[in-house]
Parts: C-alpha cells; structure tokens; sequence
C-alpha cells in the first residue's frame, strides 16, 4: 500500500478551471463574430490588445490591483465560512475615509498622511464587515444578507456626502477636490498609470497567505470555517472567528479603496469603485480561495477588461462586451465551484 | 455459479495511493447471511461500496443471478435490488422516517408534488408486511440508533432490495438491539432475501452467519463455512497471528472526587419530561465510571453537559471542587479535559482537514511560537502518533479518505495523548478491530492508574463491564442505578436499562 499519486486532486481542479476557461473564451469568439463586422481585427484586439504596448500593459496590471485586495477579502472570509457580499460598500467607505483624511491633513508629512490614510481606510471597511460578523455572533443574523444591506444603504450615503458637503465646487465632475500631490503613489511603469502599490498588493497576497496557512489565528478560522461544531469541541473560541474574518474581510476591502483613491484617482470620483466588490468575489473563486493564487486571477480578470477596452478603441464592438465576458466566466466558475463541492460531499459524507 | 460473484476486484485509491482492494473474489450465495471480516483499514467497506456503485473498480467483474452487470452508482444498484445501510447512517434527522425511506423516489401527484398520504400508506405497507413496529411520522432525530438502523433497513425494503448489504451495523447498538437486529435479518433470510454483514465482533459472525470472507491488507485471506472455525481461528486469520483478548483491571484505592454533579437538570422547550432529571453523579480520581443505557433516555444530554457543551437548566457542575456549571468547553479544556465524542464524523473530526490538522485542534498552541505554527513540530507530532496508534494513512491528507476504524484511532490518539485529569469518553472502540480495541482499553486502564477521573459512556456492555469500577444506569433521564462493578452482570444492567429493574438503589 505505497503512496503514489499526491498531487492528482490539485491536477483534476486545475484542468477543470482550463476547460471552464477554454468555453468561456470560446463563447466570447462566438459573441465577437455575432456582434462585430471585422471579427478578425476585434479578437486580434481582444487576446493581443492589452499586450502591445506599454501604456496598455501597464494599465490592466494597474487595475488589477483593487481586484487582487479585494479577491484577498473575499478569500479570508470564505475560508471561515463567512460570507461578506458588502465588498462594494466597504471599498467605496474605504475611498471616502482615506481621501477625506488627505483634505483634512494637508500639511502632514507624506508618509504620515498615507499612513493614516490607508490605516483609516482599513478600520472604517474592517469595522462595517465586523459590525455584521458581530449581529451574527450576537442574534445569529445572517452575514451574507446584512452585510449586503449595510453596503447598499452606504453607497447611498457615501454619494449623499460626495454630491452635498464634500463636494468640489470646482470641478464638473461629481467628485471631492483632489488630494495634495505629495500624497500621490508613485508611477513606476510610465506612461501607463502602474503604480507603487502593486508591491504593496503582492506583499499583502503573501502575507494573507502566510496568515492563513502558518499563524495559529489562521488554523483556527480555518477550521471553524471547515467544520464549526468540530472547532468547538476542539476548544475554539468559534465566537470570535465569526467577528475576525468579516472584520479582516472589510479591512481588505477598504484598503483596496484607499490604495485606488492614493494610486489612481486621486479623488473620491462618485462611484469610482463600482464593481470592485463583486469581481473580488469571482476573483476569489477563480482562485479557489488561495492568497496566492488571487495574484493571477486578479491580473486574469483584469486582461478581459483591458481586452475588450483594447478591442473596443481599435474595433467597432461596444465596452459591454466585456461585461458579458465577465459575467460569462463568473458563472461558469461559480457552477464549476458548486460542481466541486457536490462532487465532495458524495465522495465524503458517505 | 453462485448468486453474487465478485471476481479480481482491483480499487487503488489514487487520491492516497492507497491500493484498497487488490484482486479480490468475493462470493455469495443465494439466501445466506455472509460475513465480511477484517483489520481496520482491510477494504471491507470499499468493496461494498463498489458493490453499490459508489466507487468504481478500476478491475474485476460483477456477477448478479447468473448475469454480468455493471453497477455505475447506488441507483444502478436499487434497481438491481441491491441495497445497503453505510457504516455511517445515511438519514437525514430533520425529516420524518417517512420522509427518509421515500427519498429520491417519491410518489408523487400530478407527477411533480410530493404525494405525502400516498407515501406513508406505502411505507406502513412495508412495515406491516415485514412485521416491524414503528411510526414512521416521527422524525429521525428523536429516534435511537437501533430505530434508526431499522429506518435504515426499510429503507432498502422500500427499494425492494433482495441482497441487503450492512457495514458494521451493530457498533452503536445495545445488547438488546442487537438482538433485535439479528432476528430482523434472520426473517429476511426465511423469506428468501440474502444478506451481507460487516463486523469486528466475531461472537456475532459465529452467531448470525453462515459463511464468513476474511480480509486482510486489501485481499481475501480466507473464506469458510462459519460452522468450522472459532474466533481464534478467524483473528488468526484476520491479522496472520492470532490475538488473545487480555485486559486486567487492577484494584485500585479511588481518590479525590474530580467531577462532581449536583442535582443537574436539563429542559427542553416545550416539553413536560426533563431530558436529564435531577442527576447526582460524582466521578474520582482513578475511577472509571461507565453509563449504560438505551438510546434515548439522556446519555447523548449526558455528554454535552459534562463537556459544557450544553447549559444545564438547573443544578450545579463543580470540577476539583470549582463551579463550573456555566464554563464553556473552551474554558474546561483549558482547565484539563478531554473528550472523546460519539459524533465522530462531525464532532469528532473534520473530514475536509488534514489528519495532522485534525490531530492538533486541542492544542495547536503548543505547536506555534508567536503566533506562528512549526511546521515541523506539527509533523513530529503527527508521525508520533501515527505510529504509536497505528494508524494507517498519510496525515497530509483529509481525514475523511482513511477507514472508518483510523478516523477513529485518530480522535482517540488526540485525546488520549493529552493526559488529562479528566476524560469523557462515549462509545471509544466504535469500528475498531480487536487489537486496536484491546490497546485502547489498555490505555484507557493505565490513563485510570496515573490518576484520571474517567467517564465512560457506551453501548456495549462488554466494554463497561471490563473497564468501570462503577456503572451508572440511565433511565428516562434519571439515575436508575449506580452499581459497584462487582457481582453484576449484564442482565441486571438490561433489567435497569429497561425500567424493569429500578425501584431501589444500591450504592
Ligand atoms: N475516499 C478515499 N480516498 C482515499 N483513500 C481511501 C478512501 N476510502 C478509503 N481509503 C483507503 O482505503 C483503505 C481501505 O479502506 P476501507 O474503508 O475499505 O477499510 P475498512 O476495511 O472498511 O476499514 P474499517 O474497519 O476501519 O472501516 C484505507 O487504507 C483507507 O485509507
Ligand atoms: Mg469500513
């Protein structure tokens, strides 16, 4: 009774995720010879386009950073078991409290004022994913529903202050005034707008993964996220890893705000974050919930959208496409998932 | 040719490497009852459950009634009339009897709604017809495990299975069911129905079979007409030497009380009949004091509360003199306890983990510095037990691709390494073969002689009368008798087990 084959698991997940890949890409080409007239040149476009120049690399490398925070706040809480579907909200809070602390220190130091900024940013996404890990720890409310609730009613009240009080009456943009410069990232990749931060973004995923898989805190949320009644047994205090991973899920969030408003918008721009939450969540099952993994499947998500951007400037198709593409493979993924874990369960539970 | 014919069955499992099943012939006659016997770990259970489809063998044949057939999953198997009870029931406890022996193939109305009136006329018809009692409007989770394996037994007649494979089923069930169970079977012999049996009790393979396969390391060892062979022929058989049941208890002076319950009562909403009704139970230092009882009379109530699992309604719980009738578990295992569970697949273990990480969850903080876990510390550990219990899988694996038997060991390798003050332990040879059920209940008597206080909870009688100094019996969630394991025997226990006996209590 030798042992022989260790990796063959990993080899059958990562053959699945290429097929799903390989039908998503696919039924683009199929979308591109429906909708365009000179398909040819649109998946030239689409595939080759963020690859031609620097300007154009660079950017989808730039917005694949938000992604890669937030696909790593994503993971953290599923790895508990908890759900947190108010990434949206918390990375719009996380923006608003990082640009609102860089108009209100103006003549801070640099390093101080981004500090701040960012840590800001973290409390105030870790403390709205908390508050609904903490309704649930104390009424048993369900995560998934209010952290939902609490990120839309936040947009809301975001846009309130964002059009009201802080608004720029400079500008004809719905937007706050700019931050001063010297709080600005530095660009490393010019003329594209990559910035410092994906350094900074690598270093988190490492971290993440270093949390999650070597820290005693690690093993323990993991465990509860694996089998909670276990935990409890075991002597884990399960309570507080309902609040940890929801509060760590919302920090990350919010940091990915505060990274976007000091990298690359430089302003609280109404709805500069749309979206950023929920790819973070295909993101992150794309990456089967592994910090490392995230890295790739951020840069992923973001070739599709500088792709079809790419396509959309050089071609004659339309930005929506990429929406479909995206939408596309996150529901063959999401079923690929599902598929997964039904398949475990069988071979498992009985 | 036989009724089934099971030939040259090859499984590798190639998720561990582990070749389960290495050109096996199994063979079955038509209206016999056929045991299958062997070490933990030996492919009993994979090759049954290649008989019904939930694994696939990657060699061999299958013969049915004189035909070929190829079983691709459980429903390829239904049809063919081949059923079977999983070593781990299969119910689902939110639904009612009915509802579980109907599943997946519901009668149904309009052919799309469930059919409710229909499916309970059927189900009495099997019921009746077989001769069993039941309600089968009660839902499983008020049930026992003897009532369960009879929803489970239903459920294949309701399948109209002809061949009626059972893994293990008699490891969580009393004497009496037990009893029960066999005479059930015995019947579905006369009327014609063949039957497949699991088990690592050999009195039960000499009493309910007529032929019995031994297993040994993913091959057939032997087969033999149970008739001619004794039980130390068949150990012999099983593990290539044979094992001879040797456990003395020795006597030993209790010491101080350790666990102390005072009047502790536990309610339900709702209900008039308190499940734990004014206990007082006190357990010493080395002392083992073993609870006996039918399913269903406050034994699983019993253990939550102990392990603080479960807030007592009133009543007061004092360790080493120390309240601790509202204490968590979290804060009794940091005081000393531990804890053996008869929920082992969900409780007990994490099938998704790793045997490593499943081996440290009491105390993962001795294997990390600043928060930080060594690795290699974890793997020594788990290598160490690994070895000492011998336990037969990688630890880098999910628990959940060992042998029923190993998962086991493995709880019990955790718990018992932790030397505790105190120790709860409910059904602890549950699956174990009989060497490792030996080693274990040596280990239970040497935890006994270092001075733990040691609660036993079990179904076996066998069990409490080897290893308890004292055996408390447990009625209607009350105490029916707190007896010196001296001069009793096992149908004295049956008797309080029952309510027949408990009028007076002796001390
Ligand atoms: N799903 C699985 N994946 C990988 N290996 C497995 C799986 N199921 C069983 N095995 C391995 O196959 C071997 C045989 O397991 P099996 O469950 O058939 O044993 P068994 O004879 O039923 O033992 P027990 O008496 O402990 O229930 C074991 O070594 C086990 O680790
Ligand atoms: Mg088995």
């Amino acid at each position: 009774m030798g042992l022989k084959k260790k990796n063959s698991e990993l080899f059958v997940n990562t053959i699945g995720l290429l097929i799903t890949l390989g039908i998503a890409f696919f039924l683009v080409i199929i979308l591109i010879f429906i909708l365009s007239d000179e398909p040819g040149k649109t998946i030239y476009y689409f595939l080759i386009g963020p690859f031609i120049n620097k300007y154009y690399f660079g950017n989808m490398l730039n917005s694949a950073i938000p992604l890669i925070f937030t696909g790593l706040g994503i993971a953290v809480a599923f790895r508990a078991s908890m759900f947190n579907l108010g990434g949206e909200g918390q990375v719009y809070a996380g923006g608003l409290a990082a640009t609102v602390i860089c108009l209100a220190l103006p003549s801070a130091g640099a390093l101080v004022g981004i500090f701040l900024a960012v840590l800001s940013a973290i409390l105030v996404g870790g403390v709205i994913g908390g508050l609904s890990g903490f309704f649930k720890m104390k009424w048993d409310t369900d995560e998934l529903i209010s952290s939902f609730l609490f990120s839309a009613a936040l947009i809301l009240i975001i846009n309130y202050f964002i059009t009201g009080i802080l608004n720029d009456p400079n500008s004809n943009l719905l937007t706050t005034p700019l931050i001063s410069d010297k709080y600005f990232f530095l660009y490393i990749f010019p003329p594209s707008r990559l910035d410092i931060s994906i350094i900074f973004a690598l270093l988190t995923a490492i971290l993440v993964f270093f949390f999650m898989f070597y820290s005693k805190w690690g093993y323990e949320m993991r465990m509860c996220g694996l089998n909670r009644e276990f935990s409890r047994y075991g002597g884990i205090n399960t309570a507080k890893y309902i609040v940890i991973p929801m509060f760590l899920s919302g920090g990350l969030h919010g940091l990915a705000g505060s990274i976007s408003i000091l990298g690359t918008y430089h302003m609280c721009l109404k709805g500069f974050s749309g979206g950023m939450g929920w790819n973070g969540i295909a993101v992150a099952l794309i990456a089967r919930n592994n910090p490392l993994a995230v890295i790739p499947a951020a840069i992923f998500f973001a070739y599709l959208e500088a792709g079809a951007k790419a396509a959309m400037l050089h071609s004659d198709i339309t930005f929506e496409i990429a929406a479909v593409v995206q939408s596309t493979i996150f529901y063959l993924i999401t079923a690929q998932a599902l598929y997964n874990f039904v398949r475990y369960r069988k071979r498992v539970e009985v | 040719m036989s009724y089934l014919e099971m030939r040259g069955i090859i499984r590798l499992y190639k998720e561990s490497g582990v070749l389960a099943n290495d050109k096996v012939d199994l063979s079955v006659e038509k209206n016999e009852i056929h045991a299958i016997v062997g070490e933990n770990g030996a492919g009993k259970s994979t090759l049954m459950k290649i008989l019904h489809g939930l694994e696939r063998p990657d060699q061999g044949t299958i013969t049915f009634r004189g035909r070929e057939v190829s079983i691709a999953n459980p429903l390829d198997a239904d049809r063919l009339g081949i059923g079977m009870v999983h070593q781990h029931f299969q119910l689902i406890p939110q639904f009612t009897i009915c509802e579980n022996i109907v599943l997946g193939i519901e009668p149904k109305k309009y052919s799309i709604f469930f059919d409710r009136e229909k499916a309970r006329g059927r189900v009495m018809g099997i019921i009746k017809e077989y001769g069993f009692k039941i309600e089968p409007g009660l839902t499983v989770s008020q049930l026992t495990f003897g009532q369960m394996q009879l929803v489970e037994i239903l459920k294949m007649l309701y399948r109209q299975a002809d061949l009626l494979i059972l893994d293990e089923p008699t490891s969580v069930l009393t004497e009496q069911e037990i009893k029960k169970l066999f005479t059930t079977l015995r019947n579905l012999k006369k009327i014609g129905k063949t039957v497949i049996i699991i088990t690592h009790k050999l009195n039960e393979v000499k009493e309910i079979s007529d032929r019995v396969t031994v297993m040994r390391k993913g091959k057939v060892a032997a087969v033999k007409k149970t008739a001619e062979v004794d039980r130390k022929e068949l150990s012999r058989l099983m593990v290539g030497k044979s094992v001879l049941y040797d456990i003395e208890r020795a006597e030993l002076t209790r010491g101080l009380p350790v666990l102390e319950l005072k009047e502790v009562t536990l309610r339900q909403k709702n209900q008039d009949m308190p499940l734990l009704d004014k206990l007082n139970l006190t357990v010493h230092a080395s002392e083992i004091v073993g609870v006996a009882g039918v399913g269903g009379n406050g034994l699983a109530e019993l253990e939550d509360v102990v392990t603080g699992l479960r807030r007592i309604s009133s009543g007061e719980i004092y360790y080493n003199n120390n309240r601790i009738t509202n204490s968590t578990i979290h804060e009794l295992r940091e005081q000393g306890l531990c804890y053996v569970p008869a929920d082992r697949l969900y409780r007990g273990s994490s099938l998704r983990s790793s045997v490593k990480e499943n081996m440290i969850i009491t105390n993962s903080r001795n294997f990390q510095k600043a928060g930080i876990m060594s690795q290699k510390r974890v793997q020594d550990f788990a290598d160490t037990l690994t070895a000492k219990y011998s336990i037969d899988g990688d630890t880098a694996l999910p628990i959940g691709y060992l042998s029923g038997g190993n998962i086991q060991k493995v709880i019990l390798a955790r718990e018992l390494e932790a030397k505790a003050d105190f120790i709860v332990f409910s059904e602890p040879a549950w699956g174990l073969d009989i060497a490792s059920s030996e080693f274990v209940y040596k280990k239970i008597l040497q935890l006994r002689e270092q001075g733990s206080a040691i609660l036993l909870i079990s179904s076996d009688l066998q069990e409490i009368l080897t290893l308890a100094d004292r055996v408390v019996v447990m009625y209607k969630g009350r105490i029916a008798a707190d007896l010196a394991n001296r001069e009793i025997t096992k149908e004295i226990i049956g008797e309080y087990m029952h309510g027949i006996r408990g009028d007076f209590e002796v001390k």
